[in-house]
């Protein structure tokens, strides 16, 4: 059983995601010599906490939403 | 029983199986998680809402025992010494209850709204995107934790505000009959 059957999306699911783009945009930026990778990975990181958070947030939402509907 | 007329060229129906003596009165139900088992995870702060599922607020616990261990251990003992016991007490409490709230879903009983809020609350993603904000701007160097440290008070302040609504909202449910709001 799981709270997320019938939920619109997985917050955790579309965190892992964003943040995997993420990290793939910042490495290939980092390859071709245009950012510093490591130091923006340990300025940012917390921006993937607060996307799941509101994902979080935006999912609960929907999910009581559709249940008063 | 449906009466139907009785044929006597019908061969007789056989007797009805005997169920055996050490057949169950009820099935078996495998709940689906185990409150002492999350309890026992929880001794790792987090891993026990992890193995219930409930992600968001494992991060949560995790951050605010690492977090009150690393302002007790920067020069704020007082009050953040005591905060590190009661966030891991209360992270074991919340998986015991977690995982009884989950049982009580699957079995198809009816949850109470304190069983509710246990297994969907606004608070967990709310605290996550608070500690992205307060730990990126610490990152860009807008804002200094450990100065921001001595307004921990107002943690206190928002806890009693929050208890006020909440009896508030209870006795006003109370009275008309309804079921408490839940935020």
């Amino acid at each position: 059983m799981s709270r997320r059957s019938s939920s619109a999306f997985s917050p955790e699911g579309l965190t892992l995601g964003i943040c995997l783009v993420a990290v793939g945009g910042a490495w290939t930026l980092s390859n071709l010599g245009r950012i510093e990778l490591l130091p923006t990975l340990r300025t940012w990181w917390p921006l993937s906490l607060l996307l799941w958070g509101v994902l979080e947030l935006a999912d609960l939402a929907i999910r009581r939403s559709s249940g008063r509907s | 029983m449906s009466s139907q007329p009785l044929d006597p060229n019908t061969p007789p129906l056989p007797p009805p199986p005997i169920a055996p003596a050490f057949a169950p009165a009820s099935p078996y139900v495998r709940l689906p998680k185990s409150p002492g088992l999350a309890a026992f995870l929880s001794l790792f702060p987090g891993l026990g809402q992890v193995y219930n599922g409930h992600i968001a607020r494992a991060f949560a616990f995790f951050f605010s025992w690492v977090g009150s261990i690393y302002l007790t251990a920067s020069g704020h003992e007082f009050p953040f010494a005591f905060v590190i016991p009661f966030v891991y007490l209360y992270n074991m409490i919340d998986a015991w209850k977690g995982a009884n709230a989950i049982n009580q879903r699957f079995l198809g009983g009816r949850t109470t709204p304190d069983q509710e809020t246990t297994v969907e609350s606004p608070i967990w993603g709310g605290l996550l995107a608070v500690f992205g904000v307060l730990i990126l701007l610490n990152n860009l160097g807008w804002l200094d934790l450990e100065r921001l440290a001595r307004w921990w008070p107002v943690l206190l302040i928002a806890v009693g505000v929050w208890f006020v609504y909440e009896s508030i909202q209870k006795k006003r449910a109370s009275e008309s009959g309804d079921e408490p709001t839940q935020l």
